[in-house]
């Protein structure tokens, strides 16, 4: 049975467009969903409303079979990461992470237990009487963790908390999260902006758009079969041609273009193909069977380190491609040279253009 | 630190100084050297260097009481005010209304009224025909007036109401530490409103209302309006033993080396609030 249900949940703040707009999703119990939209599709604004700390204007909450749609967040028993920590600044750790213990009206010496193994779990141990301004970001995100954690919340609920760290600890603390998610058992749901982390640290993903519900699906689903146009342009990079679709043939800058799953539209489509899904050939050797190619010239080469990325620019617009650079024969690509960019029908993604 | 390793600036700050050297720090040269004259037996000055004036001024048990008037009137008053302004301030240090400005204007607004017009508002309010003891009256909740000015009580109620907008702006300058986020967080973490309040708003204004009390309680000190009109000549304090002694018994060094105590004993609450603020801020 799913652990926490959101049934048509809406927010309008005042006469604004809907910051949520009719949200129906559910998490596993153990599951970790990450919540990933751009900036302003109403992400936080979902996460408080599970947390109790925004008022729903429509729809409802359900955790473990019950509604909570209008407990007040201190009888909602969530663990809440903030974005900015929100840590208790006149506190000390050791009393940030015991003040939900303390409203709970546990014995002391529980608390004390409960602290120490909190501390930890995060690694922070002999760091109990330091203050946070004392700390550095990455100790404030865990000692806000172990906050949330220490309550054994019924749900954890993470707001960007990695995106004030640098790469390096956003990419260790990723995985402590994830460790420390799946020791406990614990349905997680971890807000967040950057794809990377939402594909890499979670089971599940949903996607906002608006308030709306895009796409919810595996980390593959969203990547590999985007349900539309958003979805594909919002995960990872891709590139789009404009296509002309007649019933089930498809034709880009007027030559025609293999599709595995063919559109049942007609008219103008976005065809949306990965960088890494294509390749460079020479502009000579003959187009394999079932391949999509269209020639060009290279126009750029960058050099990213793993990969370098091409843009060509073609008939069909410009097109990046990327190649590992684990051989030597990347070297031999020039920018001027003329290639043909290939790519298989099973690797091609047909939408209708986005509505305006 | 900046500004002095940058000495162009130092100009910006010239003609605030030198209205500030003429106005305040030149007079009060002149009163701590009027303090040390003596005074002949005809009332009139005669320029010395004497500490006969400040022996007096200690001989006197009258002061020791004026003192303790002073500091109780103004500890009573500041707190009222404290207690009073604490839960407009946060109101509108927090609210979203499109109105805030114009709330914030009318709570300082009495600033812009005459202290002495306030004095004869409250007068009309307290008195013994007053709004106050008509509305007692006529509810049959007394038989006589009740005496609310003319009194510690008037002067007590009528500083309490000057000190609010001061109270007021220093609450609102020194709530910078309040985050709502943090409250939210303590009620994710299970607190109720109230444990919210006490645990995490309180302790996090501790430093406006340490600024606050400790702003009004040098105002209240130092006035001498409220308690000269509302107490009627029966309510003496130190700064309007000051007024008596230069203006009716013409004792000017009296007068000054009054004003020089006075100074000092703000100075140590000063003092005194300095270390305070930094176990605040600890
Ligand atoms: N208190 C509020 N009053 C009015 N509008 C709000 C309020 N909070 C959020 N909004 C609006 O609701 C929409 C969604 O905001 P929300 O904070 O949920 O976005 P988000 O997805 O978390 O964005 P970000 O990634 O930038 O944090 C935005 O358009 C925002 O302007
Ligand atoms: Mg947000």
């Amino acid at each position: 049975m799913s652990h926490v249900r959101l049934d048509a949940l809406s927010k309008v703040y005042g006469s604004n467009a809907p910051a949520v707009d009719d949200l129906t999703l559910t998490v596993e119990r153990g599951e970790f969903l990450a919540l990933l939209g751009p900036s302003g599709c109403g992400k936080t604004t979902t996460l408080r409303m599970i947390a109790g700390l925004v008022p729903p204007t429509g729809g409802t909450i359900t955790v473990g079979g019950a509604d909570v749609t209008s407990l007040p967040p201190y009888r909602r028993n969530m663990g809440l990461v903030f974005q900015n920590y929100a840590l208790f600044p006149h506190m000390s750790v050791a009393d940030n992470i015991a003040f939900g213990l303390e409203m709970r009206n546990l014995p002391r010496s529980e608390q004390t237990s409960r602290i120490a193994e909190a501390l930890a779990m995060v690694r922070l141990e002999g760091y109990e009487k330091r203050r946070p301004r004392e700390l550095s970001g990455g100790q404030q995100q865990r000692v806000a963790l172990a906050r949330a954690l220490v309550i054994r919340p019924d749900v954890l609920l993470l707001d960007e908390c990695l995106s004030n760290l640098d790469a390096k600890l956003r990419e260790q603390m990723r995985i402590e999260i994830r460790e420390i998610q799946r020791r406990l058992g614990i349905t997680a749901i971890f807000v967040t902006h950057d794809q990377v982390e939402a594909l890499t640290m979670c089971d599940r993903v949903a996607l906002m758009d608006r308030g709306r519900l895009a796409q919810v699906g595996t980390p593959e689903d969203v990547y590999e079969r985007p349900a539309n146009r958003f979805v594909a342009n919002f995960v990872g990079r891709i590139n789009v041609m404009r296509g002309e679709a007649n019933g089930a043939s498809l034709a880009v800058a007027g030559a025609p273009v293999a599709v595995a799953n063919a559109p049942r539209t007609q008219g103008t489509v976005d065809v949306m193909v990965r960088p890494h899904r294509m390749t460079i050939r020479p502009e000579d050797v003959a187009a394999a069977a079932g391949e999509n190619r269209v020639s060009g010239t290279i126009g750029r080469i960058v050099y990213i380190g793993d990969v370098i990325q091409v843009a060509v620019d073609t008939p069909a617009g410009p097109l990046v491609a990327e190649r590992t650079t684990t051989g030597p024969d990347w070297h031999t690509l020039a920018v001027g040279q003329r290639v043909a960019v290939a790519w298989s029908a099973a690797d091609t993604l047909v939408f209708p253009p986005e509505a305006r | 630190m900046s500004l002095l390793r940058r000495p162009g600036m130092l100009w910006l700050a010239l003609p605030a100084t030198a209205v500030l050297l003429f106005t305040y720090v030149a007079p009060m040269f002149g009163l701590a050297r009027m303090s040390f004259n003596r005074t002949l037996p005809g009332g009139a000055m005669q320029p010395d260097w004497t500490l006969a004036t400040y022996a007096e001024m200690a001989a006197d048990s009258f002061n020791l009481e004026l003192t303790l008037n002073s500091i109780q009137l103004s500890f009573t008053a500041t707190t009222f005010a404290l207690l009073l302004a604490y839960p407009v301030s946060l109101f509108l240090f927090r609210t979203e209304s499109r109105f805030r400005s114009l709330l914030a204007i009318i709570a300082i607004g009495p600033l812009l009224v005459n202290g002495v017009v306030r004095v004869f508002g409250w007068i009309a309010v307290l008195g013994d025909r007053g709004l106050v003891n008509s509305a007692l009256l006529a509810l049959g909740l007394v038989s006589e007036p009740v005496r609310l000015i003319y009194n510690w009580t008037g002067v007590t109620i009528g500083l309490t109401e000057s000190l609010l907008p001061y109270m007021v702006l220093a609450l609102l300058a020194g709530f910078g530490r309040l985050d709502r986020e943090v409250e939210a967080a303590a009620m994710s973490l299970g607190a109720r409103p109230w444990r919210v309040f006490v645990r995490v708003t309180l302790p996090l204004s501790l430093p406006a209302i340490v600024l606050g009390w400790l702003i009004c309680f040098i105002l209240a000190m130092s006035a001498f309006v409220t308690p000269k009109l509302l107490g009627g000549g029966r309510v003496f304090v130190l700064a309007t033993q000051v007024f008596e002694e230069a203006v009716d018994t013409v004792n000017w060094p009296l007068a000054a080396a009054l004003s020089v105590y006075m100074l000092v004993l703000l100075l140590l609450f000063l003092g005194a609030y300095g270390a305070l603020t930094r176990r605040v801020e600890r």
